[in-house]
């Protein structure tokens, strides 16, 4: 069968109409103003606790404060990193204390949602968009975490039910290598920069910019002189941002830093920070005004979480009272998660000994050096 | 589950049928090629390639169909092959982190993408490669449908990448092996 010849160019040129009106054309990125929680005059406070065990491995935890207030923790956990009964479990923290985990995300479901092979599941992210509770997380069908996609669910009743997961198209290459630590932020749009990264031959720090309705509608790259990974983003204003990120390189490390000043559309290399890491995970938060918190681990090794505060925007930094400190060389206290709660309290999340999730809960006056 | 989800599904399954459809089976190739699919999506296998190779793109559904409809010969020759192996091949390497720049970007904002379609779609009618036109326009087709967040996705994927190599490594094979030296195809 032969084809009118006019034929082909008109399908051509009525699909390429089509084409280019779904193309998304977004304005420019700006960061939104999220009101910051008011300075507090309390008393210092801090107090710590464990959350309810899911299994006897836990790591990477997240946080998100939901419209009630109540506080919701992520994390995944199983018998080991990486094991097939690894799940992603949530809990949330209200007057009569933290409830009982519930698996959210797990293997089995994610495999059926996305018809689609996966082996592990790891590394999750919560955010609460004021409307919707949004949970990313990691999954893997061959190889290591560097084979990591990324799949997106939300929860519109605070997190006890869940739609199904969707995998999120990121990469060209079996749409491997692309991971999350921490939480987006939101644009003056609707949408979110959701921090991301690369670590398949590679390891360089990425940014995602979601439409409101979750779909990936730009992607840039932060790449470093040095491999770092794992970025965590504090908006100055509505086109500042500064990126901390884990240091992927040979040891010594220092805490990597990346600046925006388009709204997260490209991204520069800036100096490292004065602050160590030892090829470790870092949370940073935004205060009141221009201040600046870190969480992080000390120079060599996991066994301590320490926290530093920038009264500058990022320009000097000064140590804050540490949260864990052990001389057991192999204690591991890290992949810090920070939140500043609507009440202006900062809670902080954190792998403790990889047997679980521990949650700090502190003040700005503990922070300045008042004692509880 | 998402419809994204069902296309890659799905269409793993076909073009599982196509690979069996493209093996030395004799006079009942396309009954056995047709039996792979539903084995295909039945037994996991379709699964298993959706998980590793992630969401096919249209293309490669599109030869894969032709190969199981058994239109004329593929438009996947030599020269389209070799073409898409040298524009695939850095582009790959940039995006996986050679260099700062990457290619993948841009194809979720693609109206300048869409753009430079345009003298390539009169390029493929001038040469009269209707095959050709005629999958990218189903390409673009399918990105406006919105199963698709990157146009790139749409137009080339990593297993469409190895069909190539295969064509242009076969190819070279049989120019080795060919007492004359002639090319087979073009």
């Amino acid at each position: 069968m032969t084809l009118p010849r006019w034929l082909p160019p008109l399908l051509f040129v009525l699909a390429m109409g089509a084409a280019a009106w779904r193309a998304p054309a977004p304005a420019a990125p700006e960061f939104s103003r999220a009101p910051s929680a008011a300075a507090s005059r309390a008393p210092a406070s801090f107090a710590a606790a464990m959350l309810p065990s899911a299994a006897p491995s836990a790591h990477a935890a997240t946080l998100a404060e939901l419209p009630d207030g109540r506080l919701a923790a992520a994390w995944f956990a199983g018998t080991r990193e990486g094991a097939a009964d690894v799940a992603v479990w949530f809990a949330t923290l209200s007057a009569d204390g933290w409830s009982q985990p519930q698996a959210i995300a797990t293997r089995e479901g994610t495999a059926a949602a996305t018809l689609a092979y996966v082996r592990k599941i790891g590394n999750p992210v919560l955010y609460n968009d004021g409307e919707r509770l949004h949970l990313w997380f990691v999954s893997v069908a061959i190889g290591g975490w560097a084979g990591s996609m990324l799949n997106h669910s939300v929860s519109g009743d605070g997190g006890r039910t869940w739609a199904p997961p969707v995998r999120l198209q990121t990469s060209p290459f079996l749409n491997i290598s692309t991971l999350v630590r921490a939480p987006p932020l939101p644009l003056a749009d609707g949408g979110l920069g959701l921090p991301a990264y690369h670590e398949f031959i590679a390891k360089h720090g990425e940014w995602l910019r979601l439409a409101a309705d979750g779909r990936i509608i730009d992607k840039g790259r932060m790449a470093l002189e040095r491999r770092a990974v794992q970025p965590a983003v504090a908006a100055l204003d509505e086109r500042h941002a500064l990126a901390i990120l884990r240091d992927g390189g040979p040891a010594p490390g220092q805490i990597r830093s990346a600046t925006s000043d388009d709204g997260g559309r490209r991204w520069t290399a800036a100096n490292a920070l004065p602050l160590p890491n030892p090829n470790a995970s870092v949370a940073m938060l935004r205060l009141h005004g221009d201040r600046l918190l870190i969480a992080g681990n000390g120079a060599s090794n996991r066994n301590e979480l320490l926290l530093w505060i920038s009264d500058d925007a990022g320009k000097n930094w000064r140590s804050a009272p540490s949260v864990e400190s052990v001389g057991d060389a192999g204690a591991e206290f890290s992949y810090p998660a920070l939140l500043q709660a609507r009440d202006g309290r900062i809670h902080l999340a954190y792998t403790w000994r990889r047997q679980g999730i521990k949650h700090a809960v502190f003040n700005e006056a503990w922070l300045d050096g008042g004692t509880p | 589950m998402s419809a994204a989800a069902l296309y890659g599904f799905l269409a793993h399954g076909i073009i599982f049928g196509a690979f069996v459809a493209a093996l030395p089976l004799g006079g009942r190739w396309r009954m056995l090629a047709l039996v792979a699919i539903p084995i295909a999506l039945a037994t996991g296998i379709a699964s298993f390639m959706h998980g590793i190779v992630g969401t096919p793109s249209l293309t490669l559904l599109a030869l894969a169909v032709w190969q199981l409809a058994s239109l004329r010969q593929s438009p996947l020759a030599y020269r389209p092959a070799l073409a898409l192996l040298t524009f695939a091949i850095p582009f790959y390497a940039m995006a996986l982190g050679l260099g700062p720049l990457d290619p993948y970007a841009p194809g979720y904002q693609p109206l300048p993408l869409l753009a430079a379609s345009l003298p390539l779609a009169a390029l493929l009618w001038w040469r009269r490669l209707d095959g050709w036109l005629l999958i990218l326009a189903f390409d673009l087709a399918g990105y406006a449908s919105g199963l698709f967040a990157n146009l790139w996705d749409v137009l080339f994927d990593p297993l469409l990448v190895l069909v190539a190599l295969t064509v242009v490594v076969g190819r070279s094979f049989r120019r080795r092996t060919s007492p004359e030296g002639n090319p087979v195809d073009a």
